[in-house]
């Protein structure tokens, strides 16, 4: 702990001032920096890479042997990757404004870590984007979103808007590295912050769109949903930010500053309350007026989908309890809190898709076959009694390998790019 | 033209035979069904509700409502269903259709939209039905599809042909001679799910 009390913050946001007359001796340390990583950083690159090919195998079997091995038919149309997706949009939020805020506003960022926290951000942008894929019956078929494009449909709408979102953190990430060799105006930079932090909002007002624009799902159809998901995307962006830089600092890559800790804590302790402030206003206004919002209500506090509410709740008050209280504030501890933000997302994300399947429009009896649900011989009961979807093990398997594609884009960026603070890398100064 | 179906509620004796005849005449794939019959009352198929003084039974049967302002066509990414301006059908292309499953989430009749989650199989080991329906495909959406193909011939659809309680009607409902029209102007009906605001093309007489 003594090391990181020394009270200057170093900040890599602001002053290029000195930079063209230091730029010699950034280009040096940049090379320097590139060439960060020993034996663990390969063995996880080559792990990563193994489980990318390991789920390609998976995601062939699914294609060639059909998608009745996945647990998703008729009545549950979606599964584990639309639920993956939507997490890994969440995700990528954290990076991408942690990085980009204090550049757009002009005001103190939060240490060296603004590099790799967009890092971190264009690893879950892919990931998010092969869980749509993965999640396609014909994937083949992809180029006609380009030929036939239908403008009007929301789901349309996600994939330019991710696109662009991929490119443009790609473009801010290199005009950072650019920036800090001075070869890049102060101006330039900034234009770009604002325009990526104004398409990070849309990503997640877009994302929240494909469910909540759909009035025939009870759960699904409200206009806080797009407040909601940039809140949640928030959340768990800002508690990976965390444990990556807890992280990397602990395996010695970049020297953080405990104030800045402190700070991502404080904030990440605010978004929580936000998103848990939300969740409240959404239960009030589907349960107050007793009619078939209640069921929703019950639904998610008392039905099938409670675990994943209550661990959402709890874990997410604890996380708060962690960030605002000064003596909980430890490495280990901040650490905990925000593992727990981002499993009580992931929950929310469940009991979002879920929920949006769990209570059935027309639940009348009549034919039923396997073709509609797994559990089809079980009748209607059977079908809606517990949650109306699990996972097959192939599904498992598969969105393991997306995310494993995640972690190599991470891991790769780690070894080959120069994402280490430079005032970091260079002590002559 | 606005096509569309009327069923009278009172005359259905939930038999099946439109949607079995339905399965037939597109040859639709093994555990698939565009048309079902649902109970309406009990709680499980063909059980009634109430006690022995008063009990009620009654069947709807659900398949694509063809609406007039359909959640299926707006989401689509590529188009791959719309709805028909010269019919009003609510199509289905299996050519261009990518497998997203948006419009099954979008679709607020439960159940109506079937994705074919494994290679088409037939039901009795050998296409059936019309030798013009579209092939089936798999890892794509399907629905009712109104038997377009007979449609274009002049023809009505195999769920209306087939009725042997004669509870089914189709027709232009743009057009106020026509059967369905004149049915509508006589007797009280009603749209499933209404509230939604999709604004159905299927009728029911109650």
């Amino acid at each position: 702990m003594a090391d990181f009390s020394s009270g200057v913050i170093v900040d890599d946001d602001l002053d290029f001032s000195a930079a063209q007359g230091r730029s010699k001796t950034r280009e040096a340390a940049g090379a320097k920096t590139a060439a960060w990583g020993g034996r663990g950083l390969n063995i996880a690159i080559g792990v990563s890479a193994v489980v990318v090919v390991a789920g390609l195998v998976l995601w062939a079997m699914q294609l060639s042997g059909g998608m009745v091995q996945t647990g998703m038919r008729n009545l549950n149309s979606w599964g584990l990757y639309i639920t993956s997706f939507m997490f890994f949009v969440g995700l990528s939020a954290g990076g991408l404004i942690i990085s980009s805020v204090p550049k757009a506003f002009g005001i103190a960022g939060f240490g060296g870590i603004s590099k790799v926290a967009v890092m971190s951000s264009i690893a879950c942008t892919v990931a998010a984007i092969g869980m749509v894929v993965v999640d396609l019956g014909q994937p083949m078929r992809l180029w006609e979103l380009f030929a036939y494009s239908n403008l009007g449909s929301p789901l349309m709408w996600d994939i330019l808007v991710l696109g662009t979102y991929l490119i443009l953190s790609c473009v801010y990430l290199w005009a950072q590295v650019r920036a800090e060799a001075g070869k890049m105006s102060h101006t330039a930079l900034r234009v770009i912050s604002v325009v990526a932090l104004v398409c990070a909002v849309l990503v997640h007002s877009v994302t929240a769109w494909i469910f909540g624009l759909q009035q025939g799902r009870e759960m699904w159809h409200t206009a806080l949903l797009a407040p909601w998901f940039v809140s949640s995307a928030l959340v768990c962006g800002t508690a990976l930010v965390i444990c990556v830089a807890v992280a990397l600092r602990a395996a010695g890559y970049l020297k953080w500053e405990r104030a800045n800790l402190v700070k991502l804590a404080k904030l990440l302790g605010a978004f929580v309350m936000v998103d848990l402030y939300f969740f409240g206003c959404d239960l009030l206004t589907e349960g107050f007026p007793a009619g078939s919002g209640l069921e929703v209500v019950a639904m998610l506090t008392t039905g099938p989908l409670a675990p994943y509410f209550w661990v959402e709740v709890i874990g997410c008050a604890v996380c708060a309890v962690i960030c605002f209280t000064p003596a909980l504030r430890t490495n280990g501890l901040l650490v905990v809190g925000s593992l727990l933000a981002i499993v009580g997302i992931f929950c929310k994300r469940v009991q979002l898709l879920v929920g949006g399947f769990q209570l059935p429009n027309l639940d009348y009896a009549g034919p039923l076959t396997s073709m509609q649900h797994t559990a089809w011989d079980s009748g209607l009961s059977g079908i809606y009694g517990g949650m109306v979807y699990w996972p097959t093990p192939l599904e498992f398997g598969v969105t393991l390998g997306v995310v494993a594609l995640g972690f190599l884009i991470f891991f790769l960026g780690l070894k080959f790019l120069p994402l280490r603070p430079v005032e970091e890398a260079s002590p002559s100064k | 033209m606005r096509y569309g179906f009327v069923i009278d509620q009172q005359r259905c004796i939930g038999c099946h035979t439109c949607a079995v005849e339905c399965r037939f005449a597109n040859s639709v794939p093994e555990g698939t069904w565009w048309n079902r019959v649902l109970t309406e009352d009990g709680v499980f198929c063909d059980t009634c509700e109430g006690d022995i003084n008063e009990v009620s039974l009654s069947y709807v049967t659900v398949a694509c409502q063809h609406c007039e302002n359909p959640a299926c066509t707006k989401v689509c990414p590529v188009g791959a269903t719309y709805k028909d301006p010269e019919t009003g059908i609510v199509c289905q292309d299996y050519d261009k259709c990518i497998g997203c499953r948006m419009c099954v989430a979008a679709c607020p009749y439960t159940g109506v939209r079937s994705f074919n989650w494994e290679e088409p199989k037939y039901t009795v080991g050998f296409p059936t039905g019309d030798a013009d329906a579209a092939p089936h495909q798999k890892h794509v959406v399907e629905k009712c599809i109104m038997c377009r193909q007979r449609v274009a011939k002049g023809e009505e659809p195999a769920c209306v042909r087939v009725c042997p309680a004669r509870a089914r009607f189709w027709g232009d409902l743009d057009d106020p001679e026509s059967e369905v029209s004149q049915l509508l102007k006589k007797r009280s009906s009603r749209q499933l799910l209404a509230e939604e605001g999709t604004n159905p093309n299927v009728h029911f007489l109650v």
